[in-house]
């Protein structure tokens, strides 16, 4: 009968059974993606140029663990004010206060397992498909990357039961200490704004010392070290908890006390939809803010590395890959490059000791080197005969792949006359193209292909630009896809911490809306309320979040060439992404709230 | 205009619940009556007897079947959209057994909501606002929230907001379902008062006698159709309740 009764709520308001369900199945699943990276510590270690990534994972865990914690308990308080009343119906009718409490644990523990199982399989398919796309788009190694996570599964069940289980005795130990009366006509009180200027002002001061401490610290980050990022995580959530605290409700009280502007329309009702549930608000408000922010800067750090990838490569050579006389299958691959902006084929000729390349040829098509002692972005040098001699001896490395097979031998120019008489003609050819990454594979052939056909290549080839390029795009997409991976997560996780929280107050909205629609408020009026209210809603976090990624890069200086370049790509992507999101669930709300038929509810 | 215009003319309404093919649920019959200038009409009947249809037709949230409801000569039947929305924050007042105020805004806002909405100024809200919570007697508590009201309170802020803009009939819908004896008894004196004293025309849709005792005239509804109409007359308010209660026995056989 127990268990009856208990899964008799499910089936009866399954709406928000399966927001609050799906809210829960994603929260696990984003929780099992991140423990499949954070818990694979030979992945981190091999895909990660920096030693300390598997602590940053670690602080990553950490965050999310809290974020999650938080989500939890707003969707344990939604669960509880959806059964409350059938509950204080039950004791009504004679249940007793103990069997109560097991129904409340065993409704909580198992919806709470059958969300975690079911963000587990989830989680895994999402870590697979995510993960497989990611790989392919990188060429990532991605050793030791696995969907399948038993380290993963346990923290994510363990994890997620303990806190049900916490949940369900918290649950029931509330509602049983709650006396009946107010459990049947639980009224919500209102909150008036009653704010006292010290409070304020203390409240504000702290907001932003704390959030300048954790903008310092992030900017700061090699001088503070490892710890820059807790400091920085705990004064930012901080920070922007008083932000929003002091800043949200004195905007709201002064755009009411603007008695032109509160008087027109709804905006007075808009304002006090805000006001009415500000304490919930500004503490999802702090948490979405910190998501989005986690989110986007994830994102945005990932293209960044994907951005360092060619620059990084292109540091020491100019050409992406060089020729020396091919044979048929060779050549047959250089054919297939796609996209090529420059080839130039020249003639080498060489004796024991040296290589010799045709001064008239080297004068019509200089040779391009990079000056590869300045660093990244530096600048390409022609080399004519003119400053040949020069040049070889300041940049001796960058001339290797001129001469192939020859590796080991001094390289000249000769003149036309001298040229014509040497012996041993090889042909080189230098071949720039337009993407990189798009001729990756061909690249790869040509090269492997070119080291089988002269076994001296094997060892010295090195300095082909696919070298430098798979060095790098091994460390760096190991580092992208992190961003990417985690962006993807944490936005998972912000639309559904922010939709839950909205529709979670739409049960309560329903009657008032009705009331509007009722005392003559037109429809559109009642739309363009709940579009401005989930706007705030959705914009306020939004640009404290664009802060803090503005600020939170400072730590990526050290990581990226330049981790301020390029934000438009990332940063409008995101925002439509959002601005998408927004759409979506204003649509629903109104479709919820507000009514085609008003004497059916009347 | 013609002085004597009725306030609101019934003409014939019937309402049948149950799409075509399921089965149909008569609600009204046939139903046909007058509501004068500065007349307070009751009407009063059993559950399921078809009143709360009758008001949520005449006071726009549900259209007939058939028949036509005119409010001071306009056919709110064919009433659409925005016209629909502004005629009902505009032309007709509403209160309900259980309030209906918005409990996240104080009694001068929601007071206000109806003036709000037609994008009066604030100026003037005000100033309406205040006149009608001293007709009412509610100028002490404009600035609390209904939750800190008594439900005598919420209820005289729900008629202020009713007959804030001045409609051409205030529709009361059970008014005293949820109040006490004293609270009750005030609220309908004010009514009386309101309607007496300031002209304002009334329709109560009550199954309370004593509450029906305070109108002009009753009409009696019993399966969708009116049966029966008391007028209150020269008699005195205790021999009109008498009235009512005989009626009431004999007509509920």
């Amino acid at each position: 009968m127990l268990r009856k009764l208990a899964l008799g709520g499910l089936k009866n308001r399954f709406r928000d059974y399966a927001v609050l369900f799906s809210g829960l199945v994603i929260a696990s699943a984003v929780f099992y993606m991140f423990m499949a990276l954070a818990t694979n510590t030979s992945f981190l270690t091999k895909n990660s140029p920096v030693a300390f990534t598997p602590f940053i994972f670690g602080f990553g865990a950490v965050l999310l663990a809290i974020i999650t914690l938080v989500y939890i308990v707003y969707a344990n308080s939604f669960l509880l004010s959806m059964r409350q009343r059938d509950y204080a119906m039950f004791m009504m009718l004679g249940a007793k206060g103990r069997k109560i409490g097991q129904l409340i644990f065993l409704e909580t523990v198992t919806i709470g397992i059958l969300a975690t199982i079911g963000g587990i399989v989830i989680g895994m398919v999402g870590t697979k498909f995510v993960g497989q796309w990611l790989i392919h788009t990188l060429h990532a190694p991605a050793t030791g990357f696995t969907a399948i996570w038993l380290p993963a599964i346990l923290w994510t069940l363990g994890f997620f039961i303990v806190l049900f289980v916490f949940s369900a005795i918290y649950n029931a130990s509330k509602l049983l200490k709650t006396p009946m009366m107010a459990l049947l006509h639980q009224t919500q009180t209102p909150n008036r704004i009653k704010q006292r200027k010290v409070s304020f002002a203390i409240q504000i001061i702290l907001g932003l010392v704390l959030l300048v401490v954790g903008y310092y610290s992030m900017a700061n980050i090699a001088v503070f070290q490892l710890l820059a990022i807790p400091l920085a995580l705990v004064t930012i959530v901080a920070g922007t908890y008083f932000l929003f605290n002091s800043v949200f409700v004195a905007l709201i009280s002064l755009m009411k006390r603007n008695k032109a502007f509160a008087a027109k329309q709804l905006h007075t009702f808009t304002l006090s939809q805000l006001s009415f549930r500000i304490r919930d608000y500004t503490r999802i408000l702090s948490v979405v803010s910190i998501l989005f922010a986690l989110a986007l800067g994830a994102i945005t750090v990932g293209l960044g590395f994907t951005h360092d990838i060619p620059a990084l490569a292109n540091q020491a050579t100019v050409y992406d890959v060089t020729v020396t006389s091919p044979n048929a299958a060779t050549q047959a691959e250089v054919n297939k490059l796609q996209g090529v902006t420059a080839k130039q084929q020249y003639t080498l000729k060489s004796d024991a000791n040296t290589v010799y390349v045709n001064q008239a040829a080297i004068d019509a098509h200089p040779l391009e080197i990079k000056a590869n002692d300045k660093g990244l972005n530096a600048p390409s040098i022609k080399v004519t005969s003119h400053n040949f001699n020069k040049m070889i001896k300041r940049y001796p490395t960058a001339f290797g792949v001129f001469i192939g097979n020859n590796r080991g031998k001094q390289m000249k120019v000769a003149d036309p006359a001298t040229f014509a008489k040497l012996g041993h003609t090889e042909t080189l050819t230098t071949i720039k193209v337009r993407d990189f990454n798009q001729n990756y594979d061909t690249i790869q052939k040509i090269v492997t292909m070119q080291q089988h056909q002269y076994p001296r290549l094997g060892q010295t080839n090195s300095d082909q630009k696919f070298a430098f390029y798979a060095v790098v795009n091994g460390m760096y997409s190991g580092l992208a896809f992190m961003g990417f991976f985690l962006g993807l997560a944490f936005l998972a996780m912000l639309a559904s911490t922010l939709m839950f929280k909205i529709l979670s107050g739409a049960n309560d909205d329903q009657s008032r809306y009705l009331m509007l629609q009722k005392i003559g408020a037109r429809p559109q009026t009642l739309r363009r309320s709940i579009r401005q209210e989930i706007g705030a809603l959705f914009l306020l976090p939004g640009v404290v979040g664009i802060v803090h990624v503005l600020f939170g890069l400072q730590m990526f200086k050290a990581l990226l060439s330049q981790p301020y370049a390029n934000l438009l790509v990332p940063f409008g992507l995101f925002i439509i992404l959002y601005g998408l999101y927004y759409l979506a669930t204003v649509w629903i709300y109104q479709s919820i709230v507000i009514n085609k038929d008003l004497a059916a509810k009347a | 205009m013609d002085k004597r215009q009725p306030i609101v003319t019934v003409e014939n309404v019937t309402k049948t619940y149950g799409k075509r093919g399921e089965k149909q649920t008569p609600a009204l019959k046939g139903v046909s009556f007058q509501v004068e200038p500065g007349e307070f009409v009751g009407i009063m009947g059993a559950s399921g007897s078809g009143k709360t249809t009758l008001l949520n037709i005449l006071s726009t949230l549900d259209t007939p079947t058939s028949g036509s409801v005119r409010i001071k000569g306009d056919d709110v039947t064919k009433l659409k959209g925005n016209a629909l929305s502004d005629f009902r924050a505009k032309r007709i007042g509403f209160i309900f057994q259980d309030f209906n105020l918005l409990e996240n805004l104080t009694g001068r806002e929601n007071i206000a909501l109806p003036l709000a909405l037609q994008n009066v100024s604030a100026k003037k809200q005000a100033e309406a606002v205040d006149k009608i919570a001293r007709t009412l007697g509610i100028e002490a508590v404009l600035d609390h929230y209904p939750t800190e009201l008594s439900g005598g309170q919420k209820q005289r802020v729900a008629a202020a907001r009713a007959l804030v803009q001045q409609p051409d009939i205030l529709f009361g819908d059970e008014p005293t379902g949820a109040l006490d004896s004293t609270a009750a008894r005030e609220l309908l004196n004010t009514m009386d008062q309101l309607n007496h004293d300031e002209g304002v025309s009334i329709l109560l849709v009550t199954h309370d006698p004593f509450s029906a005792s305070y109108a002009s005239r009753i009409l009696f509804i019993k399966d969708g159709q009116i049966g029966s109409e008391l007028k209150h007359g020269d008699k005195s308010q205790e021999a009109f309740y008498q009235e009512i209660l005989e009626t009431l026995g004999t007509f509920q056989k």
